[in-house]
Order: C-alpha cells, then sequence, then structure tokens
C-alpha cells in the first residue's frame, strides 16, 4: 500500500494505490497523520488506484472522518472503483462519506 | 484638550473622565465576557450582546446640561454601557435574572421602562440596570476602580432595539423638534411591535407545547397520532427504533457498530408515502425480515466487522420501494439521496435488484 499526500491550497489529497487490508493498515495509519493534523481543512481521499479496502481500511477512513467533523474540516472520497462503493453501501459507510465521481 | 466651555465643576468632571477612561475601557471587554460567557453557559440564545464607553464630546454635551447633579465621574452611571438584545420578550427577564446574580444592582438608580408606561401609553420599553462588577467575578491591581465604576446594563428586545434606534434618530437626537403628529406614530409603532413581541413569545409557547406533546406521544408509543416531519422523526430517533436490526445485522460478523446520522432519510421515508411515525413503525414489521436477509447475503460472506447505524434504516427502504414497485429508478433515486446524485448509483441500484431477484424479494 502507497500512500501520497499532497497539501494543495487549501485541500490536503491523500492518493490510495493498492490493497489496504489489515496488514497495510498498521502503517497507513501511521501515514496519514498530516491528515488528522489537517483535519480543519478539505481532505480529498483519492481512491483511483486503491484496489481493496478491509474493516481495519474502513477504520482508518472513519478515524479521518471523525477528526474533520471535530475540528470544522470535510473529507471527500473521490474515484472509488465499483466493488469498494459496494463494500461503502452494504455496511453503511455511504451515508457517512461524500463520495464523487472522477 | 479640547475646551467644550463647561464650568469648572464640569471642567473638573471631564477631567476625572478622562483619568477613568483606561480603566473604562477595560471594563468594557470584562463586563461583555463576563455576560457572554453566562448566557452561553445557560443555553440563551440572544441577537447582541454589545458595549460601549460614553466618547468624551457626548459626556460634555450631558455635563453642560446637567453636570451640577455629580459630585464625582463615578456618579455618573453610563460612562459605560452595555447592551443585551434578546430574540424574545421573555429573555428580557431571563437576561435580568442572570445579571441580578452576576453584579452588584444598584436599585435605587436602575428603570424599567416597560412598567413606567399607563395603561395608554406606549413608548420605549427597555430594562436598565446598574451594576457594578463584584470582586468574586474579576479584580485588576492595575485598575483597581473596575470595582467600583457603575455601568448601565439595557437589556431588550430586538424590536425594542429597533424602535428605539429609529425613535433615536428621528426624535430626540436630531435637534429639531418633532411635531406631535409624528410622535404619535411612533408611539402607535411601539404599541404594534408590543404586540408582535407578546405574538413572537407565544408561538415559541405553542411550538414548544407541541413538541412536548409529541414527545409524549412518541413515548406513550401512540406512533399512529404523530405526524412525520422534522421534529417528529428527530424524537423518533431518539427512541432509538432500528437498532433491534441493526444489532441482529452487526452480530454476523460480530460487527461494531458505527453512529451515522438518519435525519436525511427524512424525505426518502416522505416519498415512500409515510406520512405517520407509525407508518414507519409498520415498515419496520413489514420489512425487517427482507431487510435482514438482504444484509445477510451482502455481509454474511466477507469478514467485515464494522457497520454503521444507517444499515437497517437503508436496507428497510430498500425493501420498501421493491415492494412498491419502484425497481431499479427508485433504488437509484434512494442512492442518489443519501449519497448525492451520482452515475454509479445506477450501476448499484442494478447490483442490489439483482441480489433481491436471487433472494426472491421481489
Amino acid at each position: 500500500m502507497e500512500i501520497t499526500i499532497t497539501n494543495n491550497d487549501n485541500a490536503m489529497v491523500c492518493a490510495f494505490k493498492g490493497r489496504l487490508d489489515t496488514p497495510a493498515s498498521l502503517q497507513a495509519s501511521k501515514d496519514i497523520q498530516p491528515l488528522l493534523d489537517n483535519a480543519d481543512k478539505e481532505i480529498i481521499l483519492d481512491c483511483t488506484d486503491l484496489e481493496y479496502i478491509s474493516s481495519s481500511g474502513l477504520r482508518i477512513l472513519l478515524g479521518i472522518r471523525k477528526e474533520t467533523a471535530r475540528k470544522g474540516g470535510k473529507v471527500i472520497i473521490k474515484n472509488i472503483r465499483e466493488e469498494i462503493r459496494q463494500v461503502f453501501l452494504m455496511t453503511g459507510f455511504y451515508n457517512l462519506f461524500e463520495i464523487q465521481d472522477a | 484638550m479640547e475646551d467644550y466651555g463647561l464650568d469648572l465643576h464640569g471642567t473638573l468632571l471631564l477631567e476625572e473622565y478622562r483619568k477613568l477612561r483606561p480603566a473604562l475601557m477595560k471594563m468594557k471587554g470584562v463586563a461583555l465576557s463576563i455576560i457572554r460567557e453566562d448566557i452561553a453557559d445557560k443555553n440563551l440564545y440572544v441577537t447582541a450582546t454589545e458595549a460601549r464607553v460614553k466618547e468624551e464630546q457626548s459626556l460634555a454635551g450631558k455635563l453642560a446640561l446637567k453636570g451640577a447633579k455629580y459630585a464625582s465621574a463615578h456618579d455618573i452611571t453610563d460612562l459605560l454601557g452595555v447592551r443585551v438584545i434578546t430574540f424574545y420578550s421573555d429573555d428580557v427577564e431571563k437576561i435580568a435574572a442572570m445579571a441580578e446574580n452576576l453584579f452588584i444592582i444598584d436599585r435605587e438608580n436602575s428603570v424599567d421602562k416597560r412598567k413606567m408606561h399607563q395603561l395608554d401609553s406606549f413608548g420605549y420599553n427597555s430594562l436598565h440596570y446598574i451594576c457594578r462588577i463584584p470582586r468574586r467575578l474579576y479584580q485588576d491591581s492595575e485598575f483597581p476602580e473596575i470595582n467600583d465604576i457603575p455601568f448601565e446594563l439595557q437589556i431588550r428586545t430586538s424590536l425594542q432595539h429597533v424602535w428605539a434606534t429609529l425613535y433615536h434618530d428621528s426624535g430626540y437626537k436630531s435637534g429639531v423638534e418633532v411635531p406631535k403628529e409624528y410622535l404619535r406614530q411612533m408611539n402607535r409603532l411601539a404599541g404594534m411591535l408590543e404586540l408582535a413581541d407578546e405574538q413572537f413569545c407565544l408561538i415559541r409557547s405553542g411550538i414548544n407545547d407541541y413538541r412536548r406533546r409529541v414527545q409524549s406521544l412518541v413515548a406513550d408509543g401512540r406512533l399512529e397520532e404523530v405526524a412525520l416531519d422534522g421534529d417528529t422523526f428527530k424524537s423518533y430517533l431518539s427512541m432509538r427504533p432500528f437498532d433491534a436490526l441493526n444489532h441482529r445485522i452487526a452480530s454476523l460478523n460480530q460487527a461494531e457498530i458505527q453512529e451515522a446520522p438518519l435525519q436525511s432519510y427524512l424525505p426518502v421515508l416522505k416519498d415512500l408515502g409515510l406520512t405517520t411515525l407509525g407508518d414507519v413503525q409498520q415498515m419496520i414489521y413489514d420489512c425487517q425480515e427482507d431487510a435482514y436477509r438482504l444484509a445477510s447475503y451482502q455481509l454474511g460472506v466477507t469478514d467485515i466487522d464494522i457497520i454503521t447505524s444507517a444499515v437497517a434504516l437503508q436496507n428497510l427502504c430498500i425493501i420498501k420501494i421493491l415492494r412498491q414497485g419502484g425497481g431499479k429508478p427508485g433504488l437509484q433515486a434512494l442512492f442518489d439521496q443519501i449519497n448525492g446524485h451520482s452515475g454509479s448509483n445506477a450501476s448499484l441500484a442494478e447490483m442490489i435488484y439483482k441480489q433481491a431477484e436471487t433472494l426472491k424479494l421481489i
């Protein structure tokens, strides 16, 4: 799992590449720290190359959402694949995140 | 220093004011923050809290007219003016009670203008308290006089404030004597605004009574008597009507349940033709088995152990839509409603529809 974070003017953009599964989540939770530190901004999670997400991955996204809610920021998920969108729907996460198409 | 042509007594009072001015400026911030904090602590909502230190020119004008009645600047009670403007006239009393607890009130010099009118007269309505800041609330070694200088606290409603401001501009301060007919018109307006203030309070009480009545009906389970709207749905959600189904779904994978907002489902429920909370309850009874089967089909083959509290209601709505013959367009409209319009919602609707066919839910 590769996580690339870029700090744009008013938004943090985080690109996920690979599988956000349980083994990858431990490192991922450390890698996303800059997002939590900037949770007062708009955070864009670019999931174009995200191949899979497990419960641990969902928890990481939830943690980002909670921090932005606390600090007044906002999370937008972009370009998620069909299979991951289905996971969001059946877990009810579809009701929690703003998901935008490409 | 500007010469205002005051007599010796007035000039000495003005000099005393100049020395007090730094303390007054400090006091302005202190008094405002004491009031604002207490308003926030008591969950009161007001239109504005504001304060001003009397300008030197304005004070000079006052001293020229009636300087002789003041022995010292401490006798001038409006060097600092603080104002709280409320939405409702009921809240004037609440702010007054709050001020009585916070400050030392000089009752002899405080005025309730609301009680000064005769039965047949209308006009300026405002509560003026002359206050001092007690040492238990604030002490400052640099400005010890802060606890001794009185300030005027005005408490009035927004409508009283509008009237007073316009009256001040058009009559009292314009420098031209206003003909009686216009004063009469201003006072007629004061009477009208007094009625409006009363009416706003009655409306607020009515709404609060309605909410309490609805909460009581919900608590008593008389849901069929309660119309489905934003307020009633919120009360209903506080009873956590979807918990049982959520827990049942969560138990499929021993999943944890994260809270999700459900208020966005209100328009969905209305579109489904539900008009009372009883209808929502009936939907739970009628659709919960199929909603559970759908969740079981989706989650049972995964090891996902986290869901949100929206799953139950989401699946109930899916089943209700399918039973009403809404088909794929109905499902797509549901997904558009809960996550915004997206081209991908059509394929999600397609997927759910196929699952429903497999499970023979249609």
